[in-house]
């Protein structure tokens, strides 16, 4: 058949769209899995080399223990994860099960989307965590999610800075982590000690890592909700102390001052630039670390003041509300909790288990397995009403909160009663409760 | 240049006899061409439709609810609308995007104007040194940004370390808000003009030589042979370039996101992170529709007053 220019133009057209509409998302998607009764999974996820490998090996072990099953795994970057889950969701066509920070867990759990646990999990599977992790994916006293992982933050410390400085022995037991006094102290001899363009730590609080500050909160034994989970609880002696001890950073120079909440430089790149001589940071950076500093460092405790507090970060494990095949879904989820699965994810990729025999037992990191008892060690120290306070359905917009009130803080532009105040009546706004 | 793509052929002009025949064939060819014209602009049409149209009025309708974006919306009329009115974050993102639109538009155009008539110019390697310029237009803003983080960081910058070189003191580029401010600037500029360079090198190419001897010949010297001839004639060149430096400023997203978030206490926001931040993070859609309804708005009526206000745009020669 001949074909003249625009015929082959009109041809090509046409059948490119069809390709084109369904790299753009247009194209119906393969049927779903209820009407065909088929045993398909989609999981979304984000995740380093390690965490993709894992999930890979205990996705293989899923469909090796169920026939006829299959899991997807859909790796996205984690800058866009959410805004696709959340077209999925709104288009009505998200995955089956994804992966969720806890502090973006409840504004899914809050809103109906996703399926809750209860009717699908045996009596005494929820024994198996920490309280703290099992608070972490509750949504109205219900699971709406199983805690996959987590990960609280230690300070790290250039060993050579600390010498240089005087500072001998750091605290190797979690009994006799630096109290903020005397953490005050070693910062203030680091201050001493080095020129003006290095400082002596940096806190990892930038964007949502703000979460983070609350560490400093529940060490002064305070909370920023009530027990409701809906009134506001931050204005109070122990948030006082809180701010007072974190604008301390910037007005001693403790810190750089860009190591402000909304700064585009994270805490860790100073530390790497030995800029800071510490710098609170999660397990999840050791790899990494390991493999590029050059200078000696090792790991020691956070803080502590009227106890010992730590931010329960890591991610949980969840399935939508709409999923075809809620059974299925559940068995998974329970699946990648087990104590082989989580062990091998948590080891791999530098990261803490949720469940209460390996926190219990210990595990060994695969690079630097040394300092996993410290990590350890700090994430036990995350009680179940700290973590519960962070599942809050309204958390995205209380993160915003403190975003813009401990920056101002921490610049000087407001007192730590404003500070407290606006924050307080923040919380009320996104929550409905009262300030 | 006069293009006369449609102009029907000499033989079809001639007066002569025309045959009913002929008249028919000349309809088929006519019907033909529409048809292959519509199916040329049909694919555009549809994805103009389906990914600027369709979004455009969907925005509009959520802008008057409240919702978190999941399920259906609440309608609440002009509440949105009126919130805006004593939202001091929205008024101060405003302000943010109108001083930038007002230094980054000209600065750009101006900068983009004196470098497209320097490398019009007979000059050594104009060709590397228009490459040179050009190469930041063909990298994403994401990547610009993240350069400028490394540029202006405070601490372990570039800027930072050739400053105190030369014996200047440390900008405080990330936490003082004007200098922020001012790193935000200069890495749009040096994004952007490359393109209005660009452009008006176009521009410029057209311009015949005859004019400049002739100004010459009448005692022009080079400022007046630029302000008189170069000037008006790269008159369409200009008005295209500053629309299209109002449309960018207005959006500007990228740049500021990464380079700064917003920060410190507000002094980079921007209109388009402000509706980010509303609408992705703390999840109040309605309200991030309301304040990009405005932006639109804001950018339709530049638009228009310029376009009636423009007496060059439809120079053609």
């Amino acid at each position: 058949m001949d074909l003249n220019r625009r015929q082959f133009m009109i041809g090509s057209g046409a059948l490119t769209l069809p390709a084109l509409l369904a790299g753009c998302g247009f194209a119906p998607r393969p049927a779903a899995t209820s009407t065909t009764g088929s045993q398909t999974l989609t999981f979304t996820t984000w995740g380093t080399d390690a965490e993709l490998a894992s999930f890979s090996r205990a996705i293989a072990l899923f469909e090796e223990a169920n026939q006829g099953v299959t899991v997807e795994l859909n790796s996205v970057p984690f800058g866009q994860i959410f805004t696709n889950i959340d077209a999925q969701l709104q288009a009505g066509n998200p995955p089956d099960i994804f992966r969720v920070p806890y502090y973006t867990f409840g504004s899914y759990a809050g809103r109906d989307q996703l399926l809750n646990l209860s009717p699908y999990l045996e009596s005494g599977f929820s024994d198996q965590f920490t309280d703290a992790a099992w608070a972490a994916v509750q949504g109205g006293q219900q699971p709406f999610g199983v805690p996959h992982h987590t990960d609280t933050s230690a300070i790290l410390y250039n060993r050579e800075a600390l010498d240089a400085a005087g500072i001998g022995a750091v605290p190797t037991l979690l009994e006799e982590a630096w109290t903020w006094e005397e953490l005050s102290d070693v910062a203030a001899r680091l201050r001493a000690a080095q020129p003006t363009d290095t400082y002596p730590m940096a806190y990892n609080w930038q964007g949502n890592g703000v979460t983070r500050w609350l560490s400093l909160l529940f060490q002064a034994d305070g909370r920023f909700l009530a027990e409701n989970l809906t009134d506001a609880a931050i204005d109070s002696t122990a948030g006082a102390a809180a701010v007072d001890f974190s604008s301390s950073f910037f007005t001693q120079n403790f810190v750089p001052p860009n190591n402000n909440v909304k700064s585009a430089t994270f805490a860790s790149d100073t530390w790497y630039s030995q800029t800071t001589a510490m710098v609170w940071s999660g397990a999840f950076a050791i790899p990494d670390a390991t493999n590029t500093l050059d200078f000696d460092w090792g790991v020691t405790f956070a803080p502590r003041n009227e106890r010992g507090g730590g931010d329960f970060g890591g991610n949980a494990l969840v399935a939508t509300a709409g999923t075809a095949n809620p059974e299925l879904a559940a068995a998974f989820l329970d699946f990648m909790t087990g104590e082989e699965q989580m062990r091998d994810f948590c080891e791999t990729a530098s990261l803490l288990p949720t469940r209460a025999d390996l926190t219990e037992s210990g595990i060994e990191f695969a690079v630097r397995p040394e300092l996993a008892p410290i990590f350890l060690g700090q994430a036990s120290t995350v009680r179940a009403e700290d973590s519960s306070q962070v599942a809050s359905p309204n958390m995205s917009s209380i993160i915003t909160v403190l975003q813009d009130n401990l920056e101002a803080a921490f610049a000087g532009s407001s007192t730590t009663a404003e500070t407290l105040a606006s924050i307080a009546e923040g919380i009320a706004v996104a929550t409905g409760g009262e300030a | 240049m006069i293009l006369r793509a449609t102009e029907p052929p000499l033989a079809t002009t001639t007066p002569a006899p025309v045959t009913s025949r002929r008249r028919g064939r000349r309809r088929a060819e006519v019907g033909r061409e529409s048809r292959a014209g519509w199916l040329f602009l049909g694919p555009n049409i549809l994805l103009l439709g389906i990914f600027v149209i369709v979004p455009l009025l969907w925005a509009i309708v959520i802008s008057f609810q409240s919702t978190n974006g999941f399920g259906a919306g609440d309608f609440v009329g002009s509440a949105n609308y009126e919130r805006l009115a004593g939202d001091p974050l929205f008024w101060r993102s405003a302000a943010n995007t109108l001083l930038f639109t007002a230094i980054v538009t000209p600065l750009s155009m101006a900068g983009g104007l004196g470098a497209a008539v320097l490398f019009n110019s007979v000059l050594p390697a104009r060709g590397v040194f228009r490459s040179i310029l050009i190469v930041p237009m063909a990298i994403s803003g994401v990547a610009t940004a993240l350069i400028g983080v490394l540029i202006f960081n405070e601490n372990s910058g570039v800027l930072n370390d050739l400053l105190g070189f030369v014996g200047l003191p440390n900008v405080n580029w990330q936490s003082g808000g004007a200098s922020a401010f001012v790193s935000v600037i200069l890495v749009t500029l040096w994004w952007r003009v490359g393109f209005n360079m660009l452009i008006y090198l176009a521009g410029l190419q057209g311009i015949g030589p005859e004019l400049y001897e002739a100004a010459e010949l009448d005692g022009a010297g080079a400022w007046g042979r630029f302000r008189h001839v170069t000037v008006p004639l790269l008159g369409p060149s200009t008005f295209f370039l500053l629309i299209l430096n109002v449309i960018y400023s207005f959006q500007v997203f990228d740049i500021v996101f990464v380079m700064t978030g917003g920060g410190p206490q507000n002094a980079t926001s921007v209109l388009v992170t402000y509706a980010y931040n509303t609408g992705f993070v703390t999840r109040d859609q309605g309200y991030a529709a309301a304040i990009g309804v405005v932006l639109l708005l804001v950018t339709f009526v530049f638009t228009a007053v310029r376009w009636s206000t423009s007496r060059s745009r439809d120079h053609v020669e």
